[in-house]
């Protein structure tokens, strides 16, 4: 049994802000309203005392640095209107769900607020979601949805 | 005292061979190691690298394979099972003073034959079918371990899939490299090879091993830098160890398996893939688990 220790009051509001700004995409203007809505929602964490992977907790844009043009990417790139900024392999939800939970996930799936980019990362983290949403909140339960039958199917495998 | 580490995954074309050869001899090279290399694979790839096709021919119809080792001596080992071995096999030189080293045990196309056949002749011992498979995997074990008293390490080129040989390889190994492509399917490949290497039942029970008590560590392999690479290595770090050191697709790895006679130093050999062979070689064979496993 893996352990793990609670954060809540001031600790989990600072383990949050820590969290927040790692994601290095996300301006003070951004991460502020993000930071309420964890306060208000998340009454406790579980946290693992093991770290989390250095990809969850370094900037993204250090991460991409690293990494070839991608298809992908390219294709973001072409379309303009800035969309070439959007990485659409962070966060990464399985991660995500799996380290902190369904209410961290969908957290951290509110910092995106195009509906586009949503369905881009669905398709490129591989989380299969329905075409006929529309509403942002319906997309990321979708995605959050995905995610977690995907966990449960590699569990089914392994048993 | 002799370690025995296994290059193995179920799922194929992950690069076994190659990681088997190229560690074979970075061991011989760098670590000044008496290696051999047992070829369980039928597809005989390491054996192909490291002896040609015409080599390799010679050394199947002299009868110098795996799969002639165990069936020759499946009921009695002899004293001196040189006679399977070809000795400085592959096209690095190493100096006559040098005590490093690759000896190869061939693989053979007819090794899966000889598994059946083997499994067959101890059934007729009226025994239950999973005490003849018991009794067939401990005695590869055994015939395996033989070679330990000539080396200082015994690199095991798993096959993919399972058979007895593959289960009598990852049983005895004191640490396994599990090199993966990290795409979707390889997570249930790495989970699946994870219990058995670890001898457990369910996810549960393999989540109650820390890491640092884990036989394996996984290597990704053919990294093309592609964002859903880095999606699948975080998803897989979650609950297996992973090595730090990370192969790309280089043209310079594929090249290396040309087959050429000439012999040539490891930089001539490796060019680009050099410095990532030396990590990985660093941190397999002077790693903390490898050298926790030995001690």
């Amino acid at each position: 049994m893996r352990k793990t220790k609670a954060l809540s009051g001031a600790a989990q509001d600072a383990y949050f802000r820590r969290l927040l700004k790692a994601q290095g995409k996300l301006s003070e203007a951004a991460r502020e309203p993000l930071l309420r809505s964890f306060k208000r929602e998340i009454a406790q964490l579980q946290l693992r005392r093991e770290p989390l992977p250095d990809a969850l907790l370094s900037p993204p844009h250090a991460a991409r640095s690293r990494q070839p043009t991608t298809p992908t990417r390219r294709a973001q790139s072409d379309a303009g209107g800035g969309s070439g900024a959007f990485d659409p392999f962070a966060p990464n939800i399985v991660v995500l769900l799996r380290t902190l939970g369904r209410a961290a996930a969908l957290a951290a799936l509110a910092a995106i607020d195009n509906p586009e980019h949503l369905r881009l990362l669905a398709r490129e983290q591989r989380l299969s979601v329905a075409p006929d949403l529309t509403s942002l909140a319906e997309l990321r339960a979708a995605i959050v949805g995905a995610a977690e039958r995907r966990i449960a199917n590699r569990m089914a495998a392994a048993s | 005292m002799t370690r025995f580490l296994a290059v193995s995954n179920r799922k194929g074309g992950v690069g076994k061979s190659t990681i088997s050869v190229m560690l074979a001899h970075a061991a011989a090279a760098w670590g000044r190691q008496r290696v051999l290399l047992m070829d369980l694979d039928t597809q005989c790839n390491a054996s192909l690298m490291l002896l040609g096709g015409e080599g390799w021919e010679r050394a199947a119809r002299a009868g110098r394979t795996i799969a002639d080792y165990f069936y020759d001596r499946f009921d009695k080992v002899a004293g001196d099972e040189s006679t399977y071995v070809v000795n400085n096999v592959g096209d690095v030189a190493h100096s006559r003073m040098a005590r490093g080293r690759v000896s190869l045990l061939p693989g053979s196309q007819r090794l899966e034959d000889i598994q059946g056949e083997l499994y067959l002749k101890q059934a007729k011992k009226d025994l239950h079918a999973d005490a003849v498979a018991l009794l067939v995997r401990g005695r590869m074990k055994r015939l395996m371990r033989h070679f330990g008293m000539d080396c200082d390490l015994v690199i095991l080129d798993c096959p993919p899939g399972l058979s007895f040989a593959a289960h009598a390889a990852l049983d005895m190994a004191d640490h396994i490299v599990v090199p993966f492509r990290p795409d979707f399917v390889s997570q249930f490949a790495l989970d699946r090879v994870a219990l058995l290497i670890e001898r457990v039942e369910n996810a549960e029970q393999l989540a109650s091993i820390p890491f640092a008590e884990r036989r394996y560590a996984c290597l990704p392999n053919c990294l093309t830098g592609a964002g859903h690479e880095r999606l699948l290595i975080d998803q897989i770090a979650l609950d297996h160890p992973l090595l730090t050191t990370r192969l790309p697709v280089l043209e310079s790895i594929a090249r290396a398996f040309d087959w050429d006679e000439s012999k040539k130093s490891m930089e001539q050999k490796y060019a680009g893939a050099l410095p990532y062979l030396r990590k990985l070689h660093t941190e397999v064979f002077t790693g903390a688990q490898m050298r926790a496993q030995s001690a």
